[in-house]
């Protein structure tokens, strides 16, 4: 990507970046407003809290957290919109605030609510302007076409109003526009916002296929999880600004939700205490029950269930995605494996 | 400088384009912009109370006066001041911040471009006013239309620096828009729409020739209908340069500072 871009050196290096906001704070009402207009009352707030993480390469990294967790004011720092208040950050050897026009060539980023193609005119114009703009060669500009046009069927549409063009459709071209000019390194946040099932599926092989072919690195924020699973091997979950977790996302699952689900399709009826015994009762409904076990014992645990109660199917799954996630931040799941009952362990041996 | 010419070509060529679809609401702004032409029935009725001149000016000098000065106004127009106060507290700016170009330069595009859907209706309503007012003479040749397309270039590069220079001032303020209406009252008085400078007070138009305000209207208006002679021409020129190079500079400094301060809130 640039002059200090080696094949050993991450792409993207991050060290104790921090942002910290004046947020303006008034009451509610006529009292409210006059106390302000004599004096205005500032707090700060701390968006993101000295976090550090490095990507290398072709890596595609998801971003997780609630709304209001840092996600999108770190990717907007890194992209060099927003100026950060302390610490390191390096994307490609450049450091964004500065916008130099070798790092603005080689990056880009999609925000899901935020438009850059011109409202009243044909996508293609906002494209026209793009290639002007990169200095892209025709002919790598009409590759690049041709190829974002079957990927993403932008036949058809490239030509009518961006304002006459649905949502998905809309969203398409704004991310043909946004790679017209084939960035090293991609900052996604909530592309598929808004979206059907269909087009985000679209979209995320889309990213998929672009990532493979450019060995591009891809940072993406999604309130989808399909779109993270789908994409990504490696999780940063931040919240409250911090990260709580760097990882694979089977081992976010792991140290998450330290359980699995045993579901189990009974042939008669057995007493929720007898199933209770082997771990926690999560859902109950006539012969279909499903059990969390300790992740460790979970192989021996259905063995034993299979033998001891009458089981007419069994299956075993992760608890899904969300739920992990939404364990994580309620900072709930060391009390997930406390509520696995203590006779779960002695069934276990 | 091939890449440079078609950028400029493509967002010229673009911007026209996207403009020409206002071209409807351009005629109505550019009809809200008639303080020149009704000063021009005051003066001209005014010249003929007193008998065919007053101060200097015949019917026919103010017809060419307020014509000059009502076409000017048109050309230098700029509302970048509101689109950048919008996108700034909006969030706007970030798709023109992620690209390599200074995004003043696309607002230039689309400010230059819409002045080519003007053209034909300020042609039809010049034309107009020089039928109601027979023996109007705008200009003298086409060299003097020349030098004012120079002069008027200069004008409106300058009106646009001022307007994105406080454009600039939402990275600070919640409605920085607020300055420009101010902008809007001094520049009705002191730029010469309201009457020709020769009218004022000396010490009120002594005050004003050291504003940027008769460099914008008043003087190239001076050039256009000929009242302008060699070395005024060439003085006019030096210090609308000077004017512009300095709303660059300020533009350039609070542009930088400001970046620092943005929020780029939403998305």
């Amino acid at each position: 990507m640039s002059h200090t871009d080696h094949s050993t050196t991450p792409v993207i290096q991050v060290r104790d970046l921090e942002k910290v906001y004046t947020v303006h704070e008034k009451e509610p009402g006529l009292r409210g407003s006059l106390a302000s207009f004599v004096r205005r009352r500032k707090t700060l707030v701390r968006a993101v809290d000295r976090i550090s993480f490095e990507i290398d390469a072709g890596q595609m990294v998801g971003f997780l957290g609630p709304n209001g967790a840092g996600k999108t004011t770190a990717l907007k720092m890194l992209a060099g919109l927003l100026h950060p208040t302390d610490g390191f950050v390096r994307v490609g050897g450049h450091v964004p605030k500065e916008r130099r026009t070798e790092f603005l060539k080689n990056i880009t980023l999609v925000m899901g609510q935020k438009q850059q193609l011109l409202w009243d005119l044909p996508a293609l114009d906002s494209f026209l302007v793009n290639q002007a703009i990169y200095e892209i060669p025709n002919d790598e500009y009409q590759a690049t076409m041709r190829e974002f046009s079957e990927i993403l069927e932008l036949e058809g549409i490239l030509k009518k109003q961006v304002r006459k063009l649905s949502l998905g459709e809309r969203m398409k071209c704004e991310l043909a526009a946004a790679l017209l000019h084939r960035p090293r390194v991609l900052f996604l946040d909530e592309p598929t916002i808004g979206l059907d099932v269909n087009m985000q599926v679209r979209i995320r092989e889309f990213v998929a296929e672009y990532n493979r072919r450019f060995n591009a690195t891809v940072i993406l924020t999604s309130h989808y999880m399909a779109d993270v699973t789908a994409l990504c091997k490696r999780i940063i979950v931040i919240d409250k600004g911090h990260i709580v977790f760097d990882g694979d996302l089977s081992a976010l699952v792991e140290e998450a939700a330290p359980g699995k689900t045993v579901r189990l399709e009974l042939s008669e009826n057995v007493s929720d205490e007898r199933l209770s015994f082997y771990g926690k009762l999560t859902s109950r409904e006539g012969l279909f029950a499903d059990v969390l076990v300790p992740r460790n014992e979970t192989s021996r645990l259905a063995a034993r269930m299979l033998a001891e109660l009458p089981v007419a199917d069994v299956t075993i799954e992760d608890p899904p995605i969300e739920g992990v996630i939404g364990t994580l931040f309620a900072g709930t799941n060391r009390q997930a494996v406390d509520a696995v009952p203590a006779g779960a362990e002695q069934a276990a041996r | 400088m091939r890449a440079r010419l078609n950028k400029t070509w493509v967002l010229f060529s673009v911007w026209f384009a996207h403009m020409s679809a206002y071209r409807a609401e351009i005629v109505i702004w550019m009809l809200s912009g008639a303080i020149p032409l009704i000063m021009m029935a005051v003066w001209i009725g005014k010249a003929r109370a007193a008998g065919g001149h007053t101060g200097g000016f015949n019917e026919q000098q103010f017809a060419a006066y307020f014509l000059a000065a009502w076409i000017t106004q048109q050309l230098i127009v700029a509302w970048v001041a509101w689109e950048l106060d919008y996108q700034i507290r909006q969030g706007h700016l970030s798709p023109k911040l992620l690209r390599p170009l200074d995004p003043m330069w696309e607002f230039f595009a689309g400010h230059y471009s819409e002045r080519l859907v003007r053209l034909p209706f300020m042609l039809l309503i010049v034309f107009a006013g020089l039928l109601i007012v027979p023996g109007t003479r705008l200009t003298p040749d086409i060299w003097h239309v020349l030098l004012y397309t120079l002069s008027v270039t200069v004008a409106f590069f300058t009106r646009f620096l001022i307007a994105y220079c406080i454009g600039i001032l939402a990275f600070w303020f919640d409605q920085a828009t607020a300055i420009d209406d101010f902008y809007f009252v001094a520049a009705a008085f002191l730029t010469g729409a309201f009457a020709p400078l020769e009218f004022y007070p000396p010490a009120l138009r002594a005050f004003i020739e050291w504003t940027p305000f008769p460099y914008l209207v008043y003087y190239p208006v001076r050039v256009l209908t000929g009242e302008a002679p060699g070395p005024e021409i060439a003085r006019v020129f030096g210090v609308q340069l000077l004017w512009a190079a300095g709303f660059y500079a300020l533009r350039s400094a609070l542009w930088r500072r400001g970046l620092a301060r943005y929020g780029a809130v939403g998305a």
